[in-house]
C-alpha cells in the first residue's frame, strides 16, 4: 500500500516545489488590462497601441501631447524648449539638463546624440520599423534608406570571397559616415538637436510626441544591434527589452515582464518630473478572456479594463443609459454645461452601473472597394466606375448598423477622418443615406434596377460582429439596388492575403490614426501607399495631397486636405465609411483620475491618480468643458476653435531647472 | 528495469522525430504569412524577404534541418566541442558587444512576440502548467478513487448511482461551462478566491475545473477494478481470516484496482501539465495551453514546434515513469 502513495507524493512534491518558487507580488497601486499582450517594447519596432502605451511610460521623447486637453497641445518633455525656423524647415530642440537615463539606478545624462542614434535606427531599412515612413520627413532620410538598401543588395550579388567580405565589413563605418552627410539630423552639442525637414510639416511636433520617435539608450542597444560581417546587415538580437536589462528615461521603470502573465512598472526615482507622478507601481496583468476581464474588474482586482469586449457588453452599456434616464434632469443639465463625460459621471450619485464608459475612438470602420479595372478572375470590375461605388455608398443605412447592430455609442461616419478629432480640420459632409439617388446613379452607370450586375461578394474576416454587419450591408444592397449579394467569411490570414492580392469586390476594413494629422488617414488612398488595398489611384487626389504637403500655412493646408477627403468620401468613394469606432472602458470615475475621453484615444498612465489613496494631488481631472451649447460652432465646427479652454497642464507641478542629471 | 528505461530512452528520439516531421509538415501547409501581423502596418516587401531568409522560412528543407539542429542540442554540442562558441564569445567581447546567448536546446525566436525566444516563453509558461496540472491530478486521484470506492462497496445503491452521475456529468460538461460557473459562484458571489494575477489562491478553481474529467474517468476505472476484485477469491480468504472491512477495501482490493488508474495517470498527467486552452482562458492562467492554439492561429512556426516538442517529450517521459512505477508497485508485471 505504501508504494501506491509514491506517485501521489511525487505529484504533491512537484506542486509544492513550483508554488514555493513562484511568489506572487502584492497588488500594485494601479492595475489595468491592456488591449492585448505586449508584443515588443523595442521603441523603433513597436506598432501596436498596447505596446506604444507602455513604451510611453518607460521612455520619454522630446515633447508630448497633453491628452487631458481638447487641443492635444504639445508640451515640453525631454526638450525644455525648441525653435522653428521661419521657413518651417529647421527645428532646434534644447534638452533639459535634468533629463537622464536610469542605468540600473545610476543617472546618465540624456543627450542629443541619443536621439540621432535612435532615429537613425528607425530609418535604417535593417530595422524594418513599421513607421520608417514617418521619418522620411527628415531631409535625406529616404535617400539614405534607399542607399543603404542598395548597398546591401549589391553585396548580396557579389560572389562569395574575400572581396565580398571586405566590402561587407567596411559597410557599417561607411553607413555611419553617409548618414551624417546625407540626413538633416545633427547633435550640435550634448543638449541641442537640430532637425531639417524635407518640407514644412505642420504636424512634425506631433510626430515627435509619437512613441516611435522616443530615444533608446545607445550603449545598451549597440550591444544587441551588430553588423553581420558576412552580409553587412545589422543583425538585431532580442533581449535588451527584458526587465533588468532595459534602460529607459521615462516616468516608470520596468520591474518585471513575465510572458503573457504580468508587466510590472515602478516609478522612476531618477525621472526629472517624478514629483508629478501620483502612483508608485503599475501592474498590467495578461488576460485574454473578455468575460474574465470584466469579472476581474467587478471583484476589485483591476482598476481599468481598456478594451471591454464580452458578448454582453451592450447590456452593460444599456444599464448605464438606464442610469442616466433615472437621473435625467441632472444629467441633461450637466451635458448642457459641456462637461467631459467622465466629469458628468463624477457629479452624478455613485452607482456601479456608471463604471462603463464609451468614448469615440481615433478609428473608422469601413468597407473597401476594389477599384481596379479587372477582377482577379479576369471579369470586368463594375466597381471601377465611381458612379457604381457612389451608388453603393448611398444605399447603406449606416444608422441601423451603428445604433442597432453595434449599439454601444458608435457614431455614424460619413468621413474617414473621425470628426472633431483633429483641431481646426473642417471635415467634409460626406454622403447621406439616399436609396432613390443610389438607384438613379446605378441606372446611370448602366444597371437599371440592378439588372446585369454581377453577383456582389462581400469579403470579411471571421471575428466577432463582422458577419452581422456584412448581412446588413447585403440586405441594403439587395433591397435598395436590386443586386444579388453573397457573403465570403474567411479566416484572418487568408482574408489578408486576399486583400493584398485584390482578390475581392468589397471587403471589410478598419483604420486607427497614429498621429494628429488628417494624413494619418488620408495617406491610405495615395497611389503608392503600402496599405492601399483598394488600388485607388486618382491624379486629382494626388495633386491635392501634394499641394497640401507643400502648403506652409497650417489652416490653408487643413482646408486642402479636407478638399481631398471630400473627393474620396463624396465623389470617388474608394471606401464606404460606416461608423467611428468607440473605445469601451471599465473604471470607477470616483476612484481613478487621469483617463482621457479625447477621441485621439491616447492614454498616459503617468497621469493616473488613485483618489483616496493619500498619494498625489487627489483632485480628479478631466477634459475642460466645451463652450456653451447654443454656440452653433459647437456641433459642426472643430472643437478647437475655442482656444484657452485649459491653461492647466496635467503635469501642473512640472519642475523646471532642476538639478542637472550628471550631479 | 534498466533495460526497459534504456530501450524507452532510445525510442524517444524516434517518436519525437516522427511527431516533429508530421507537425511541421502540417504547420507549414497552414495558409498565411508568419512574418506579418493580422492587423497593423505591413513592413516593406524587402524587409519581409530578409526576415524570411534569416529564419529559413523560404525553404521547408532548410528550416526542417536547421530547427532540428538547434532544438535537439546538436548545434550546441558541435559548437562547444569545436571551440567555435568560445571563439565567438571572445570576438564579441573584443568588439564591446554582449556575448551571444547560447542555449542547449534552442527553440528559436517567436515570430509573433518580437522580444521573446520560444525558450523564454516555455520557461515562463511550463512551471505554471505543471503546478496546475499536479494539483488537478491530486484532486482527481483523491476524488476519483474516493468516489470509485463508495460506488463499488454498494453497487447499484443510491450512492453508486449518484457518483456515476457525477462522473458522467464531469466527463460530458465542457470545462468552459464548469469554469465559468465556478468563477461566478466562488469568486464573484462568495468572493472566496481572487480573480486576476497568479498564485495559490488563483490556482484552486482552475485546478478543480481541470481535474473534473480526469476524476470522473478515475472514478469509473476504480469502481470497475474494485467490483472485479471484491468478488475475487483472495478477498474471500481475507474475509475468512477476519480482516476488517476497511482493511479489505483499502489494503487488498484497492491495491489491485489502483493499477489501471496508475497506468492512466501517465498520459493524464502529461495532458494536464501541458495546459488546457479553455481552462487557461476562462481563469486567465498564464500556462502552456494557450500557445498550442494561438501559435497555430498566428502561424508562429518556432513556437508551434517548441510546444509540440516539449509536449511529446513529456508524454514519452511520463509514460516511462508510470511504467517504471508500475513494475515497482506490482513486481509481477514483466
Amino acid at each position: 500500500m505504501g508504494r501506491l502513495l509514491v506517485p501521489i507524493a511525487l505529484l504533491a512534491a512537484v506542486l509544492v516545489a513550483v508554488v514555493a518558487a513562484d511568489r506572487p507580488a502584492p497588488r500594485a497601486d494601479f492595475v489595468f488590462i491592456n488591449r492585448g499582450d505586449i508584443s515588443t517594447l523595442d521603441v523603433q519596432k513597436a506598432s501596436w497601441m498596447q505596446d506604444l502605451r507602455v513604451i510611453r511610460l518607460l521612455f520619454e521623447g522630446l515633447v508630448r501631447n497633453n491628452v487631458l486637453d481638447r487641443d492635444y497641445t504639445i508640451q515640453p518633455a525631454a526638450a525644455e524648449r525648441w525653435e522653428i525656423s521661419d521657413d518651417g524647415l529647421v527645428y532646434t530642440f534644447h534638452l533639459r539638463n535634468d533629463a537622464c537615463w536610469n542605468v540600473r539606478g545610476e543617472a546618465v545624462p540624456l543627450t542629443a546624440h541619443d536621439f540621432v542614434f535612435s532615429w537613425r535606427r528607425a530609418i535604417l531599412p535593417d530595422t524594418g520599423s513599421d513607421y520608417a515612413g514617418q521619418f522620411h520627413l527628415i531631409r535625406g532620410a529616404r535617400e539614405f534608406a534607399d542607399w543603404r538598401a542598395a548597398q546591401l543588395d549589391e553585396i548580396e550579388t557579389l560572389p562569395a570571397g574575400p572581396a565580398r567580405r571586405d566590402r561587407a565589413a567596411a559597410l557599417w563605418a561607411l553607413t555611419e559616415r553617409t548618414f551624417d552627410q546625407m540626413v538633416g539630423l545633427r547633435a550640435l552639442d550634448d543638449r541641442t538637436l537640430r532637425v531639417e525637414l524635407e518640407r514644412p510639416t505642420a504636424y512634425f511636433l506631433d510626430l515627435c510626441a509619437f512613441a516611435v520617435f522616443y530615444p533608446v539608450y545607445p550603449p545598451l542597444v549597440r550591444q544587441y544591434d551588430r553588423p553581420d560581417p558576412a552580409s553587412g546587415r545589422l543583425d538585431q538580437q532580442q533581449g535588451w527589452t527584458m526587465a533588468g536589462v532595459l534602460v529607459g528615461n521615462g516616468p516608470f521603470t520596468l520591474e518585471s515582464w513575465r510572458f503573457k502573465r504580468e508587466v510590472r512598472l515602478a516609478k522612476n526615482p531618477l525621472y526629472w518630473n517624478r514629483d508629478s507622478i501620483n502612483i508608485d507601481t503599475i501592474s498590467i496583468p495578461s488576460s485574454e478572456d473578455a468575460n474574465a476581464q470584466v469579472l476581474a474588474f467587478t471583484s476589485g482586482g483591476v482598476d481599468w479594463v481598456s478594451d471591454v469586449t464580452p458578448p454582453y457588453r451592450r447590456h452593460i452599456v444599456d444599464r448605464k443609459k438606464q442610469f442616466y434616464n433615472e437621473h435625467r434632469e441632472q444629467y441633461q443639465a450637466l451635458v448642457a454645461r459641456g462637461l467631459d463625460p467622465i466629469e458628468i459621471d463624477r457629479q452624478l450619485p455613485p452607482d456601479p452601473r456608471k463604471n462603463i464608459h464609451t468614448f469615440p475612438a481615433f478609428g473608422t470602420y469601413f468597407y473597401n472597394f476594389n477599384c481596379q479595372p479587372k477582377l482577379t478572375d479576369g471579369r470586368d470590375n463594375p466597381f471601377a466606375d465611381p458612379r457604381v461605388r457612389r451608388a453603393f455608398a448611398l444605399a447603406v443605412d449606416k444608422r441601423r448598423i451603428a445604433e442597432q447592430i453595434r449599439g454601444t455609442g458608435e457614431q455614424v461616419a460619413a468621413t474617414i477622418v473621425p470628426r472633431n478629432s483633429i483641431a481646426n480640420y473642417p471635415s467634409p459632409a460626406g454622403l447621406p443615406y439616399d436609396p432613390p439617388a443610389a438607384r438613379a446613379l446605378l441606372a446611370e452607370a448602366g444597371y437599371p434596377g440592378g439588372k446585369g450586375f454581377i453577383t456582389v461578394e462581400l469579403l470579411f474576416n471571421k471575428d466577432a460582429g463582422h458577419d452581422v454587419i456584412a448581412q446588413a450591408l447585403a440586405k441594403d444592397f439587395q433591397e435598395n439596388l436590386g443586386v444579388s449579394v453573397v457573403l465570403a467569411q474567411k479566416e484572418v490570414k487568408v482574408f489578408r492575403q486576399d486583400l493584398k492580392s485584390q482578390n475581392f469586390m468589397l471587403s471589410r476594413a478598419g483604420w486607427f490614426g497614429d498621429y494628429g494629422d488628417p494624413t494619418t488617414f488620408l495617406d491610405l488612398n495615395r497611389c503608392d501607399d503600402g496599405n492601399n488595398d483598394r488600388k485607388y489611384c486618382s491624379p486629382r487626389y494626388e495633386a491635392l495631397m501634394d499641394r497640401a504637403a507643400a502648403e506652409t500655412d497650417p489652416l490653408t493646408r487643413l482646408r486642402i486636405l479636407a478638399e481631398a477627403e471630400r473627393l474620396v468620401v463624396e465623389e470617388d468613394l474608394p471606401m464606404i465609411p460606416l461608423f467611428q469606432y468607440v473605445q469601451v472602458y471599465l473604471f470607477d470615475p470616483h476612484r481613478v483620475s487621469g483617463i482621457s475621453s479625447h477621441p485621439r484615444q491616447q492614454q498616459d498612465m503617468f497621469l493616473i491618480d488613485i483618489i483616496g489613496d493619500g498619494k498625489g494631488a487627489e483632485v480628479p481631472r478631466a477634459l475642460p468643458p466645451l463652450p456653451p451649447a447654443d454656440d452653433p460652432r459647437r456641433v459642426d465646427g472643430p472643437v478647437s476653435l475655442f482656444p484657452g479652454g485649459s491653461a492647466a497642464s496635467p503635469l501642473g507641478r512640472a519642475r523646471t531647472g532642476g538639478r542637472a542629471c550628471s550631479a | 528495469m534498466l533495460g526497459l528505461i534504456a530501450r524507452r530512452l532510445l525510442q524517444l528520439p524516434l517518436i519525437v522525430g516522427v511527431i516533429y516531421t508530421l507537425t511541421l509538415t502540417l504547420a507549414w501547409a497552414v495558409p498565411g504569412n508568419p512574418v506579418e501581423n493580422d492587423e497593423g502596418r505591413r513592413p516593406p516587401q524587402a524587409v519581409i524577404e530578409a526576415i524570411k531568409r534569416q529564419y529559413n522560412l523560404d525553404s521547408f528543407g532548410r528550416f526542417y534541418f536547421s530547427y532540428l539542429d538547434n532544438a535537439t542540442g546538436l548545434r550546441w554540442t558541435r559548437d562547444t566541442l569545436s571551440g567555435r562558441a568560445a571563439q565567438q564569445a571572445d570576438q564579441a567581447r573584443a568588439a564591446g558587444e554582449a556575448a551571444p546567448v547560447r542555449r542547449v536546446f534552442d527553440f528559436g525566436p517567436s515570430l509573433q512576440y518580437d522580444d521573446w525566444r520560444v525558450n523564454q516563453i516555455i520557461g515562463d509558461a511550463l512551471p505554471v502548467s505543471i503546478a496546475l496540472g499536479a494539483m488537478a491530478m491530486l484532486i482527481a486521484v483523491f476524488v476519483g478513487v474516493g468516489a470509485g470506492i463508495v460506488g463499488a462497496i454498494r453497487p447499484n445503491s443510491l450512492a453508486d448511482f449518484a457518483t456515476l452521475t457525477v462522473a458522467l456529468v464531469g466527463i460530458s460538461l465542457p470545462s468552459f461551462v464548469v469554469g465559468t460557473t465556478l468563477l461566478l459562484v466562488f469568486s464573484v458571489w462568495i468572493k472566496a478566491f481572487p480573480i486576476g494575477g497568479w498564485g495559490l489562491g488563483q490556482m484552486i478553481l482552475p485546478a478543480v475545473t481541470l481535474s473534473l474529467p480526469f476524476a470522473a474517468y478515475i472514478a469509473r476505472l476504480t469502481r470497475m477494478g474494485m467490483l472485479e476484485h471484491l468478488g475475487a477469491d483472495f478477498i474471500r480468504t481475507a474475509r475468512a481470516k477476519g480482516v476488517s472491512e476497511t482493511g479489505i477495501v483499502l489494503r487488498h482490493a484497492l491495491k489491485n484496482a489502483f493499477l489501471p488508474v496508475l497506468s492512466y495517470l501517465g498520459p493524464a498527467a502529461a495532458m494536464a501539465m501541458t495546459g488546457s486552452f479553455v481552462v487557461e482562458r476562462v481563469f486567465t492562467v498564464p500556462g502552456m495551453g494557450q500557445h498550442f492554439v494561438n501559435a497555430v492561429l498566428n502561424k508562429d512556426l518556432f513556437l508551434i514546434m517548441g510546444v509540440v516538442l516539449v509536449y511529446s517529450t513529456m508524454l514519452v517521459l511520463f509514460n516511462l515513469t508510470v511504467d517504471v512505477l508500475y513494475r515497482w508497485v506490482d513486481p509481477r508485471i514483466e
